[in-house]
């Protein structure tokens, strides 16, 4: 029982350093969420403050 | 209007041409829930509140069967669990999923359907059901069966209305945050059934291990999964920079999913379950820690030149002492799988510390963060900073109180249950620290309090706050446009082209995977063990102990009383012999219980008898001074010698319990041996099938004491004698007077419904060796428990004291009367109490109580006289007055009374 968890743990963890460290595009893809992340974000703020005006008092109410 | 038209213009308002097209945001089901979340933490706490109260002031609302302290808590951790934490991480879905998926949740109506039944078919009915006496003793699945249908169908819902709008998205877009969405849906929806229903199917030893995987899942994969999401969310969007890894913060989800379900069987350490699955727990446990090491490192590196905002902003303070939190109780709950630690603090507050760090230190803070945070956002509504800033405050300072007290409070109960101790110390010992406990729920209550007020109060113009908000957003999403990488790598995305395969794999490979090592296998092993070891001819329970055993359920007994006797030293000292797998065949559900405020129950058979049992259900404190155990009036009809069929019904439970195993036969010499030479942890690690016999069993005793109790003799000396007397006096008052009454005279609160009355301690005088083997032995047939876990030198105070209580002796009056006497006794009294009066008669062996030893005991006048009037109720003593005249009565008297002290060659002719 030990001996498969330590194993699969270790074989989780070295697969995902070894993928890391032999394929730097990896690293790009990899980490590309979190900035699609912010981007959408992003989108979101800049359409709520463009809405804020029309839609302050209401709630979530159909488009007219 | 179609889906697609729908999600074109959105559900927020007209779209503004040369704005791209946004999915919508549920906002009515945000508000929706964040109400609902904010009405059931503030009930949920209170019913905290209420059962940390009753450990101070055991009688507060106890006179009603739906306010008991069992059904309380039962409502407490489930009303955190789903209506507080659930509706929380609901509304934050609802604010996250659209942007972090580019597509809405699947349905407004579904959304609907799923806020009714989360909040009308599950919380509310399930709060009423439990309050009415219908639930399950299961940890974190107390909720009954009716009630699980509908979670189990919620959680599919969740998955139609939450995981399908990833369905569309690549592997390389989807965030963190989405990933433990994703997962912590699909494991939970597989979780629960399992946690739930199978250990009604699967009894015992086997169900426990089931029970643990789901303990542990709904902490760590319905709680952790959701609040890391919040905390992944947050930071970022708070801090307008990414995180610092998002490659660290994959590592630490995989970990997560494939460690957390190992995790599950520490809740039972040194248990029958295989030590296998045990050390495998343990093990995951450590991995575990290390991976929290990992998330944390990565979640405050993300803060990293953000000081500043944290400080400021107070949902991000929210977040952030959320995450320190979870780092802290995680490695916690590390240290405390290990068996040198989990041998000490298991059972205590501590753990209940733990779990409230975990539950309110790390959830509910990022369950805070992130309402707050998307409150901000949420178009018409905004909260009011400084009333936040006060929750804060409330909420971290009586956490924190609350965390050192239990954590103290843990420690002061370990030390009293290694030493010998009684049981009744540890809860005086603890009474300070479940004060403080209760006291500090009341800043946590308040702090919930404000934050709902923080924002219903906050001003109505969010533009402005919207802007701040975005606050500096520009310059960091410009610099944004310019670093962020493509995000499609040739070729990989033809074999991991939709995310939801792998999260949706994942999440049902890593069940499979725990549900295997931790429940399946152990579970065979079990199987195999209980073959092996259970008598051929097991009882079940008869139909009224079932009922009881109903009951006892009912009104969660077993979350203060463990039926589960581990594999120490300690353990089997106190209580007996360590409960064994074979033991529990019969048990749907189990019964073994995570924490102790009273003793364990697996020996109780032949331990009290009847009149003690149902005077302690009807009012503890009557028998134990001390007891913080509620009443349970509503078992009796006004009286405790007046049960209830319910209360006779739970009588019969208890007094089942142990019975296969004291009646199995089974030698406890190996064990006894190992307690003796202090090897038997080590050795019970390698020697699952150890027997032991319970030592608490009351030994009966012939000619009025039993050899296996030491004689204890009080000191010789005047001054240390009085010295004694003193100290008896202490423990006599905190541990006899119950039954006994304060002046010894047998008139305590209990004596009432006990059948012996106890002893009237002023009426005879008892020997050393008489008082020795009582208080070491207890009195079979009676209510009088053995004593002999108190240190030897209280004993010798009590035996100093009790002797003073009647110190008269008087010269018998006349020699005419001791013949008269002698001739009686031999004729009327020597079957039972022998002919030299050593309580050795032929009859004597199958008397219980034992017959009086005479030489041992020397009553008061008084009392012999009364006992010759009346015989003793309960006992085979019978009256005399109808067979003897007075003459006859009185010179019997005085004979009895000549005999105290060593027997005389002569009184055996």
């Amino acid at each position: 029982m030990i001996n498969l968890i330590v194993i699969l743990t270790s074989a989780i963890i070295l697969a995902l350093l070894l993928v890391w460290w032999r394929w730097p595009m990896f690293r790009v893809w990899i980490e590309a969420p979190k900035y699609s992340m912010l981007r959408q974000e992003n989108r979101f703020d800049d359409q709520d403050k463009e809405r804020e005006p029309a839609t302050n008092s209401s709630s979530s109410g159909e488009p007219a | 209007m179609t889906a697609s038209a729908h999600n074109l213009t959105g559900r927020n308002g007209p779209v503004t041409p040369g704005v791209a097209v946004l999915p919508s945001t549920e906002y009515d089901l945000i508000r929706a829930h964040v109400i609902a979340s904010l009405v059931t933490v503030v009930i949920s706490v209170l019913f905290g509140i209420t059962v940390a109260t009753k450990f101070t002031f055991p009688e507060f609302l106890g006179g009603h069967g739906w306010l008991t302290w069992g059904r309380l808590r039962y409502n407490h951790t489930q009303g955190i669990f789903f209506g507080w934490l659930g509706n929380a991480f609901l509304a934050f879905f609802y604010y996250a999923v659209p942007r972090l998926a580019n597509r809405p949740v699947w349905s407004r109506k579904l959304g609907w359907f799923l806020f009714g039944i989360w909040n009308f078919a599950v919380v509310l009915p399930g709060w009423a059901l439990v309050l009415n006496g219908i639930s399950k003793p299961l940890e974190w699945g107390e909720f009954p069966h009716v009630v699980d249908v509908f979670v189990v169908l919620a959680f599919i819902a969740m998955t139609f209305e939450f995981v399908l709008p990833f369905l569309k998205a690549a592997l390389s877009d989807l965030y963190v945050a989405a990933w433990y969405i994703i997962g912590g849906i699909i494991f939970t929806m597989l979780a629960y059934p399992v946690g739930n229903f199978v250990p009604e199917l699967v009894p015992g030893a086997r169900g426990a291990a089931f029970s643990g995987l789901w303990i542990h899942d709904a902490v760590g994969l319905y709680v952790t999964p959701f609040a890391l999401a919040i905390a992944y969310y947050v930071i970022p969007a708070t801090t307008r920079r990414p995180i610092f890894s998002h490659f660290l913060s994959m590592v630490g989800f995989w970990l997560l999913f494939f460690i957390y379900p190992l995790n599950g069987t520490h809740h039972y350490v040194y248990s029958a379950i295989p030590i296998s699955a045990q050390k495998g727990a343990i093990v995951a446990s450590a991995y575990l820690g290390m991976d929290v090491i990992l998330v944390v490192t990565n979640l405050l590196l993300s803060l990293r030149a953000s000081s500043g905002t944290a400080s400021k902003d107070v949902p991000l303070r929210f977040v952030w002492f959320g995450v320190v939190a979870y780092l802290v109780v995680s490695l916690q709950g590390s240290v405390q799988a290990l068996m040198p630690v989990n041998r000490f603090i298991h059972f205590t507050d501590w753990v209940i510390g733990h779990s409230h760090l975990a539950m309110i230190g790390f959830a509910s803070f990022i369950a805070l963060g992130g309402i707050a945070h998307l409150w901000q956002r949420v178009p018409g509504t905004h909260y009011n900073e400084r009333t936040m800033n006060w929750s804060f405050w409330l909420v971290a300072t009586g956490l924190t109180l609350m965390v050192a007290d239990l954590t103290i409070a843990g420690l002061v109960e370990a030390q009293v249950w290694e030493s010998s101790a009684p049981w009744i110390d540890s809860v005086r010992a603890a009474g300070s620290y479940w004060l403080v406990r209760t006291l500090s729920g009341v800043p946590i209550l308040a702090g919930f309090i404000l934050f709902w007020i923080s924002l219903v109060t906050g001003p109505k113009l969010s533009e402005a706050s919207l802007s701040a908000a975005s606050g500096g957003a520009s310059e960091h999403m410009a610099a944004l446009e310019d670093d962020s990488p493509g995000s499609v790598i040739p070729g990989w995305s033809s074999w991991l082209s939709y995310a939801h395969v792998v999260a949706f794999g994942a999440g049902v490979g890593f069940f499979a995977l725990s549900f295997l090592v931790l429940a399946i296998i152990p579970g065979n092993q079990l199987e195999r063990e209980i073959k092996q070891a259970a008598p051929v001819t097991m009882a079940t329970l008869t139909a009224s102990e079932q009922r009881g055993r109903m009951i006892y359920g009912r009104e969660g007994c077993a979350y203060c009383h463990t039926q589960q006797i581990r594999f120490l030293a300690a353990d089997v000292r106190r209580f007996g012999a360590p409960t064994e797998a074979w033991e529990t065949k019969y048990d749907f559900p189990h019964l073994w219980g995570t924490r102790r405020i009273g003793p364990d129950l697996s020996r109780e058979f032949n331990l009290r008898p009847r009149d003690w049992q149902l005077t302690h259900l009807y009012d503890p404190r009557l028998v134990v001074q001390d007891s913080v155990m509620p009443p349970y009036p509503w078992l009796f009809d006004g009286s405790p010698v007046r049960p209830t069929q319910e209360g006779l019904d739970v009588l019969a439970y208890i007094q089942s319990l142990g019975r296969a195993r004291q009646l199995s036969g089974f030698e406890g010499r190996w064990l006894a041996s190992s307690v003796e030479s202090g090897t038997l942890d080590t050795a019970m690690s390698n020697e699952p099938l150890a027997r032991a016999t319970a030592p608490a069993v009351p030994i009966a005793m012939v000619g009025g004491y039993s050899l296996s109790a030491p004689i204890l003799h009080p000191a010789a000396d005047q001054g240390d004698l009085q010295e004694e007397a003193n100290r008896g006096e202490v423990l006599f008052a905190a541990n006899c007077a119950s039954c006994h009454g304060f002046a010894g005279a047998g008139d305590g609160k209990a004596s009432a419904s006990l059948l012996p009355k106890p002893a009237n301690l002023t009426a005879a005088r008892f020997s050393d060796e008489r008082l020795s083997s009582v208080l070491w032995n207890g009195v079979a047939g009676s209510a009088m428990p053995p004593w002999r876990q108190l240190p030897t030198e209280d004993l010798r105070s009590l035996i100093a004291y009790i002797q003073n209580l009647n110190a008269s002796g008087e010269a018998l009056r006349t020699q005419e009367a001791a013949g008269l006497g002698k001739a009686l006794f031999a004729a009327t009294c020597a079957s039972c109490h022998g002919v030299t009066g050593e309580g050795n008669g032929p009859t004597a062996g199958a008397l219980a109580p034992a017959p009086t030893n005479f030489h041992l005991k020397k009553p008061s006048e008084e009392r012999a006289w009364d006992v010759l009037e009346n015989g003793v109720p309960g006992t085979a003593m019978p009256p005399w007055r109808d067979q003897l005249s007075v003459d006859e009565r009185r010179a019997l008297v005085e004979f009895v009374r000549s005999l105290y002290g060593p027997p005389q060659e002569n009184d055996r002719q």
